[in-house]
């Protein structure tokens, strides 16, 4: 059994929680001024890294509530959880390749 | 306009029944009927003001993640941040009415009395059988008194607790669910229990 850290409940079964995809992706303020390029890059472009990867998670069948998690794409090792609205936790010393500088590579 | 009579029936009127060799049982059942229960969600910012309220008019503590905590004749059960469940016997749809004026301001209060079936799960075996469809660990270290956690049970989704041990020094958990889902939970404890044996109590 794959045990998550939920920042609110603690240590739970993989199978409470759900994966809600790349996390830390703003949506543009202004829609309606992007070109569809800009649009489709906002909506379906990710960084899809063999790594450090920062994921959306809920706990859906616990207290119900969005967190994120840095999980390594490699080994499906989650090294760290943190409520939504906190940054990035720095990983640089998990020697693994930082997801931004994979994307200008 | 014709008079509309309403019948209160059990979420789980007719499913509960004697399963196994209960010569003695291990685990016992027991439907919480007489419960009512209510939501209550903190207002934004007004956490600190929630819990002076609380102490102030329950005299107890607004529990933290994963507690439960009685005050006078009620009790309230974490389950989530922000949000509790509030139990009082024989409270009657009185009860969110007047919790929510206690509250007012501090905290939106949501009757769900017929929206949840509570069980009271006891016996020697109940942490057997618990263990079966529950993904926590239930030990006495782990998960004494006054724990609760919002999971999954046989994978339907639930509210946990446990209570002081019964008169015969058996454990005991309580275990809300969407009334609903009764028939899916009895058919999970119903197989879980058999090899124990079940005995139901008297609803109340
Ligand atoms: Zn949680």
């Amino acid at each position: 059994m794959l045990l998550l850290e939920c920042p609110y409940c603690g240590k739970r079964a993989e199978s409470e929680f759900h994966c809600g995809g790349e996390a830390h992706i703003a949506r543009p303020e202004t829609p309606a001024e992007l070109d569809d390029q800009a649009w489709a890059e906002y909506l379906y472009y990710r960084t899809n890294p063999k790594g450090l990867h920062a994921e959306r998670w809920q706990h859906r069948h616990g207290c119900g509530r969005w967190f994120n998690a840095l999980r390594d794409t490699v080994s499906d090792k989650v090294v760290e959880t943190y409520k939504m609205g906190e940054p990035r936790p720095d990983a640089s010393n998990a020697n693994i390749p930082d997801p931004a500088k994979v994307r200008s590579a | 306009m014709a008079e509309i009579q309403l019948t209160s029936v059990e979420a789980f009127d007719g499913l509960l029944k004697p399963v196994g060799d209960v010569r003695p049982a291990g685990v016992r059942v027991r439907e919480r009927s007489t419960l009512a229960l209510a939501t209550v969600m903190v207002r934004k910012g007004r956490r600190a003001d929630l819990a002076n309220r609380f102490s102030d008019a329950f005299g107890c503590a607004l529990p933290d993640a994963g507690r439960r905590t009685e005050g006078n004749d009620l009790a309230f059960v974490s389950t989530g941040p922000g949000a509790w469940l509030a139990c009082r016997e024989h409270g009657g749809y009185e009860f969110s009415e007047s919790l929510a004026e206690t509250l007012s301001g501090l905290a939106s209060v949501t009757d769900q009395s017929d929206a949840f079936a509570v069980l009271s799960l006891s016996g020697p075996r109940v942490k057997a059988v618990l263990a079966k469809g529950v993904f926590l660990d239930l030990g006495d270290a782990a998960f004494p008194e006054g724990h609760a956690a919002a999971t999954q049970c046989g994978h339907v989704g639930v509210t946990l607790w446990r209570r002081p041990a019964d008169e015969a020094g058996d454990p005991v958990y309580e275990v809300a669910m969407f009334r609903s889902y009764a028939e899916s939970f009895w058919h999970w404890l119903s197989t879980s229990a058999a090899e124990y044996g079940l005995t139901v109590e008297r609803a109340g």
